[in-house]
C-alpha cells in the first residue's frame, strides 16, 4: 500500500466532505427550487385562472373601463403580478394597469399560460391567455397579457440562492480552515513531534490532548529512558574493563585515535606505556585465577594513583596494561610516572596473609616518533616491553628503531622456521666424534640446519633461541629425534652400525608431558644405546626434580646421556652426582685456550673427575693438531671439532666415515 | 490507500448521481356529466390512485377547459367543441380515449312548445356559449329555422342555469345536458330537442391529453383505458352499487334519475368501425386512440 501524508489524507477527507456538503446543499437547493417553483406555478395558474374566469364572464365589448377597478385591485394586491394588459382582437391595447399604453413592455415575450412549466418559471416574465367573447354565438378573442414582478420572482429563489451560496462558501472556508487548524494542531503537529522525538529522542514533547498520541508519547518516553539507561550500561560495558574498572581495549583504541587526531593538529606528542606484570602467570598458576584477579585490581588502583588526572589507564587483557600520557614534552616526565609506579609496587602487597612482590616491565612508545597509528604504537610499545623483560624484568625500555629491526628479524626467522618445517627445509648435519687413541669415528652429534631455498643455510644460533621462545622447539626437537632414530635404523645393517648419534634436548622440551613417551615410541625399533641425549647445564637449572625424573626415564629407556658444554655454567658436581651421565663434553672455550696453563689445569681436573666417576670425556671444538696432541697426552677419550670435520650432511658424513675408518 | 479513496469518491459520485424517479401524478380535469361516470367510478374504487391519476371535478365544461387552458391539468374530458376550441388557441392536444356519445344526454329545454317558440318575438336562450351547447342550439335554430335576431343568448354555466324557473311570460330556451336537465324539468322545463332525435349533430365525449403525454406515459394511459373499460362494464353490470359511488359527482341525483341518465348516452369506449369512420373527419384519428 502506497503511503500518503496526513496532510494529503486530510485534504482528501475535506474534499469528500466538501463534495458531500455540495451535494447536500445542491439537493436542498433543488428541493427548495422545486417546491418554490411548484408553489409559484400554482400561484400563477390560480391567479390567471381567476382573472381568466372573471374576464370570460364579465368582459364585454367596450366595457373594459367598468373592470378597471377590479383589474387594478388584482395587480395591486398581488405581489406576483406587476401589470396587466387587455388587448382587443385587432391588437389594440384597451387597458394597462400601470397606465402605460405606449410601451407595451417591449422586448418582453409573452407565452401562453398553458405552456407554463417549472423549468422556465423564474425567467418567464409574461403570460398570456385569450378571452373568448361572442357576438351572438360567433366567438372573437381578446388577449390578456399578465406581466410578472421580476423583483419578487428573484427574491423567491435567485436572491436566496446567492445568499445561501455565499453562506455555504463562507461556511466551507471557515470549516476547512478550522478543520485544517484542528488537524494541524492536534494530529499533524503531535505526530511530527512524535516523529522527531522518535528520531532524535532528545526533546520530550509536552502532553498531548488526544489520548492515543499521549499514550504513544508516554510509551516512547519510557522506552527512551530505558534505552538511555541500557545505552549507558552498554557503553560502560563496551568501554570499561569489567574486572579492573579501567578503560578496555576498544575504549583505549577510540581514545588513542582521538588523541592522534588532536595531536596531529596541535603537533603535540603523547606517550604510550605498555605494562606487563612479571611472572604473573606463576601467580595465576599457583594461586588460581580468583587470586590473580585480586592482584589485577590492586595493580589497577596503583596505576590510577600513579598517573596524572588526564592520563588514560587501560587494561588490554590478562596482565597487560596501557597508560597514555598526553602532553608529554620530555622523557623526564615519562620517567617520573614510571618511577611512581615502581615505587608503589616496591612495597610488598599482602593477600590472604601472604606477602608478594609484584614487579612489571614497561615498554615505552612515543607518538609520532615511534608510530603514527594505534596499531604501530601498541606494537612498538609491546616490543619495547619485551625488551625490558628480556633485560631482566622489573624494568622499562624505550622503543628504538634497532629494537624494531631486531623484532622484525625475529619475526622473519619465525616465518622461515614455520615455512621450513612445512616444506621440509630442515636437515640434520652430523659432526663426527673421534676416538683419540684409534683416530676412528665412533659417533656423531646431530645438529639441526635450516636450509632456505633463497637464503641458503641458516645458522641454528639464529633460530634456536627463537624456537625456544615460542615453543617451536618442541615439534622441532621431536623432528630431530625422529630423524636421528631413523638414521640409526638406516645404519643398523651397514658398516655404520656402530655409530652413536647424539641429539640435543632443550629445556623447553621438558615442558612436554609426553616427552618420555615420545622417545619410548621412537626408539622401539632401534638399539637405544645408539642414541645419546645431550643436556646443557642451563636445561637443569629450573624444576630440577621434575626434570630429573624425565632424565632418569631416558636412562631407563637405555639411552645414554651427555652433559654438554661442561665448565661454562655452574659446573655443579651435584649434577654429576644425581644424574647418571655417561659422557662429559668439555666446552670448546677450554679447548680454544689450551696454551693457557689455567685452562689446561681445568681440563686435567675435568678428566680426572670424569675418570673417577667413570664417565667418558669428549673435548669439543678441536681445530688444531696441537690441541689433539695435548688431549691425547692427558688421556682424553674422544674429540669433536673441525680438526676432524665440520658438521656434514649424511652422505658426506658417511663418505668421511669410510675414508677415516677404512683407509 | 489512494485506491480506497478513489472508490469512496466513485461511490459518492454514484450516490449523488441517483435521483428519485417518482412517477409524476397525472391530473384529469372533468365536470359533472353522466358520460364521465366511469372516471368517477374508477376514482371512488381507487383504480385511478393505483396508477397515480387524480381527478379534478369542475362545475362546467368551460371551467374544466379553463383548468386545462392554464396548464393545471394534463388531460381533460370534453366534447369535440372544447377540443376544437383549445386546438384553435394553440393547444397541442389529441383525443386518446373515447367515452360516450350523447344519445339524448344533450338537450334543448323550453317552457314552451315548438310552435310557441317559433312564434315568439323574443327568445331568451340560456346556454354555456363556449361549449357544445352552442353547436346544439345552432343545430336547433337551423332545424326549426328560427331567426337569431329574435334571440338573446345568455351565457351561464350549467350550475347557474339549473336554477332557472319556467316563466309564463317569457319564451325560454335552455341548452343543457344530463344531469342538469333533471332539476330544470322539475322547474317546469321540458325537452324540445335532444341528441336522441337530432340526427344532424353528433356529440362525442372523450378524454383528451397533451400530445406528448401519449409518448411519455403510454403505459399508464393504456392502464387508464383498461380501467375505464372495466369501470363501464361494472357500471353496466351493477348500476346500483355504481350509483352509490358516483352519485355525489352527479349532484346527488336519485337512483332512478341515474339509471335514466345512463340511458341518454351510449358508451363508445369500444367504438364500432362505422362510428370511427364517421368521427375520423372530426379529427378523431383511429390510430391515435387507445384501443
Amino acid at each position: 500500500m502506497k503511503n500518503i501524508s496526513i496532510k494529503f489524507f486530510t485534504f482528501i477527507v475535506i474534499a469528500i466532505l466538501f463534495t458531500s456538503g455540495m451535494y447536500i446543499f445542491y439537493k436542498f437547493y433543488l428541493d427548495s427550487k422545486n417546491t418554490t417553483e411548484h408553489l409559484l406555478k400554482e400561484n400563477i395558474q390560480y391567479n390567471l385562472l381567476d382573472i381568466k374566469y372573471f374576464l370570460n364572464k364579465n368582459l364585454k365589448k367596450d366595457n373594459v373601463n367598468q373592470l378597471k377597478a377590479y383589474l387594478n385591485n388584482i395587480v395591486y394586491s398581488n405581489e406576483i403580478i406587476s401589470d396587466m394588459h387587455i388587448i382587443n382582437q385587432y391588437g389594440k391595447l384597451l387597458y394597462a394597469t400601470d397606465g402605460d399604453k405606449v410601451a407595451f413592455h417591449q422586448k418582453t415575450h409573452c407565452i401562453a399560460i398553458s405552456n407554463i412549466t417549472e423549468f422556465n418559471l423564474f425567467n418567464q416574465k409574461c403570460y398570456t391567455f385569450q378571452i373568448k367573447l361572442f357576438n351572438k354565438l360567433t366567438p372573437y378573442y381578446y388577449t390578456a397579457n399578465i406581466y410578472l414582478n421580476s423583483n419578487y420572482l428573484d427574491s423567491l429563489l435567485k436572491n436566496k440562492m446567492i445568499k445561501y451560496t455565499l453562506l455555504f462558501i463562507t461556511y466551507i472556508i471557515i470549516f476547512v480552515i478550522l478543520l485544517w487548524f484542528i488537524v494541524q494542531q492536534f494530529i499533524i503537529s503531535p505526530l511530527e513531534q512524535l516523529r522527531q522525538f522518535a528520531y532524535y529522542s532528545s526533546k520530550v514533547p509536552k502532553s498531548f490532548l488526544i489520548k492515543e498520541f499521549e499514550s504513544i508519547r508516554y510509551s516512547l518516553k519510557l522506552t527512551f529512558q530505558r534505552l538511555k539507561q541500557e545505552q549507558k550500561e552498554l557503553y560502560k560495558l563496551s568501554t570499561q574493563d569489567p574486572l579492573s574498572g579501567l578503560y578496555n581495549r576498544l575504549s583505549l583504541i577510540e581514545k588513542m585515535n582521538w588523541l592522534i587526531s588532536k595531536s596531529k593538529r596541535s603537533q603535540a606528542q603523547f606517550v604510550l606505556l605498555f605494562l606487563d606484570l612479571d611472572n604473573f602467570k606463576n601467580i595465576n598458576d599457583s594461586r588460581g585465577h580468583e587470586f590473580g584477579d585480586k592482584v589485577l585490581k590492586y595493580i589497577a588502583k596503583i596505576l590510577i594513583a600513579s598517573v596524572r588526572e588526564n592520563d588514560i589507564v587501560s587494561r588490554l587483557g590478562g596482565d597487560e596494561f596501557v597508560i597514555i600520557l598526553p602532553d608529554i614534552e620530555d622523557n623526564k616526565a615519562i620517567l617520573e610516572v614510571i618511577k611512581r609506579i615502581q615505587i608503589a609496587l616496591k612495597e610488598p602487597v599482602e593477600f590472604e596473609n601472604s606477602k608478594y612482590h609484584i614487579t612489571c616491565s614497561i615498554g615505552i612508545a612515543i607518538y609520532p616518533k615511534d608510530g603514527k597509528s594505534v596499531i604501530d604504537l601498541l606494537k612498538n610499545a609491546d616490543i619495547a616491553m619485551y625488551k625490558a623483560k628480556a633485560l631482566g624484568k622489573n624494568n622499562f625500555h624505550f622503543f628504538t628503531e634497532n629494537l624494531n629491526v631486531e623484532v622484525q628479524e625475529k619475526i622473519k626467522i619465525q616465518r622461515l622456521m614455520y615455512n621450513a618445517f612445512e616444506n621440509n627445509h630442515f636437515q640434520l648435519y652430523y659432526q663426527p666424534k673421534v676416538d683419540i687413541k684409534t683416530n676412528k669415528i665412533v659417533g656423531c652429534e646431530a645438529l639441526i640446519r635450516l636450509i632456505d631455498p633463497k637464503q641458503g643455510v641458516i645458522s641454528p644460533n639464529k633460530f634456536i633461541s627463537i624456537a625456544e621462545e615460542n615453543n617451536f622447539i618442541t615439534p622441532l626437537g621431536e623432528w630431530i629425534m625422529t630423524e636421528a632414530v631413523q638414521q640409526i635404523k638406516k645404519w643398523e645393517l651397514t658398516e655404520f652400525k656402530h655409530i652413536h648419534i647424539s641429539i640435543n634436548v632443550s629445556a623447553i622440551q621438558f615442558k612436554d608431558q609426553d616427552l618420555l613417551q615420545k622417545f619410548r615410541k621412537a626408539i622401539q625399533n632401534i638399539d637405544p644405546s645408539k642414541l645419546d641425549i645431550e643436556l646443557t647445564e642451563s636445561v637443569l637449572i629450573n624444576n630440577f626434580a621434575k626434570k630429573l625424573q624425565t632424565i632418569q626415564g631416558f636412562k631407563e629407556l637405555g639411552l645414554t646421556l651427555s652433559l654438554d658444554d661442561f665448565g661454562t655454567g655452574y659446573s655443579s658436581l651435584s649434577y654429576l652426582k644425581n644424574i647418571p651421565f655417561d659422557t662429559l663434553k668439555i666446552d670448546k672455550s677450554f679447548i680454544d685456550d689450551l696454551k693457557n696453563k689455567k685452562d689446561q689445569s681445568f681440563i686435567n681436573m675435568i678428566i680426572t673427575i670424569a675418570d673417577e666417576l667413570g664417565l667418558q670425556v669428549i673435548a669439543e671444538g678441536v681445530e688444531h693438531k696441537e690441541q689433539l696432541e695435548y688431549l691425547k697426552k692427558i688421556n682424553c677419550a674422544q674429540y669433536q671439532g673441525y680438526y676432524c670435520s665440520r658438521p656434514l650432511p649424511v652422505k658426506e658424513f658417511e663418505k668421511l666415515f669410510k675414508e677415516h675408518n677404512c683407509p | 490507500m489512494i485506491k480506497i479513496l478513489l472508490y469512496l469518491f466513485f461511490i459518492l459520485f454514484l450516490f449523488t448521481s441517483c435521483t428519485q424517479n417518482e412517477t409524476k401524478e397525472l391530473k384529469i380535469s372533468t365536470n359533472s356529466w353522466i358520460g364521465y361516470t366511469p372516471l368517477f367510478y374508477a376514482q371512488k374504487k381507487g383504480y385511478l390512485k393505483d396508477i397515480n391519476i387524480k381527478l379534478i371535478t369542475n362545475v362546467s365544461l368551460a371551467e374544466s377547459t379553463a383548468f386545462y387552458d392554464v396548464g393545471k391539468v394534463d388531460m381533460l374530458t370534453a366534447t369535440q367543441h372544447e377540443y376544437y376550441s383549445l386546438k384553435n388557441t394553440g393547444h397541442d392536444l389529441i383525443p386518446i380515449i373515447l367515452l360516450d356519445r350523447s344519445n339524448g344526454g344533450d338537450m334543448v329545454l323550453s317552457n314552451k312548445n315548438i310552435t310557441q317558440i317559433k312564434k315568439a318575438k323574443k327568445i331568451y336562450t340560456y346556454l354555456e356559449i363556449d361549449s357544445i351547447n352552442a353547436e346544439i342550439i345552432e343545430d336547433f335554430i337551423k332545424f326549426h329555422q328560427l331567426d337569431k335576431k329574435n334571440m338573446e343568448f345568455i351565457n351561464k354555466d350549467q350550475a347557474q342555469i339549473q336554477d332557472l324557473r319556467a316563466s309564463k311570460n317569457k319564451t325560454l330556451l335552455v341548452v343543457t345536458y344530463s344531469p342538469y336537465d333533471i332539476t330544470l324539468k322539475k322547474h317546469g322545463f321540458h325537452v324540445v330537442a335532444s341528441t336522441k332525435n337530432m340526427h344532424s349533430i353528433l356529440v362525442i365525449d372523450a378524454l383528451y391529453a397533451k400530445n406528448k403525454l401519449l409518448k411519455t406515459h403510454k403505459k399508464r394511459l393504456q392502464d387508464l383505458k383498461n380501467i375505464i373499460d372495466i369501470s363501464i362494464t361494472e357500471i353496466q353490470n351493477n348500476p346500483h352499487s355504481s350509483y352509490k359511488l358516483v352519485k355525489s359527482f352527479l349532484g346527488d341525483i336519485s337512483y332512478n334519475e341515474y339509471v335514466e341518465s345512463l340511458k341518454l348516452i351510449s358508451w363508445i369506449n369500444k367504438p364500432s368501425h362505422k362510428l370511427l369512420e364517421r368521427i375520423k373527419s372530426m379529427g378523431y384519428d383511429e390510430n391515435r386512440l387507445i384501443q
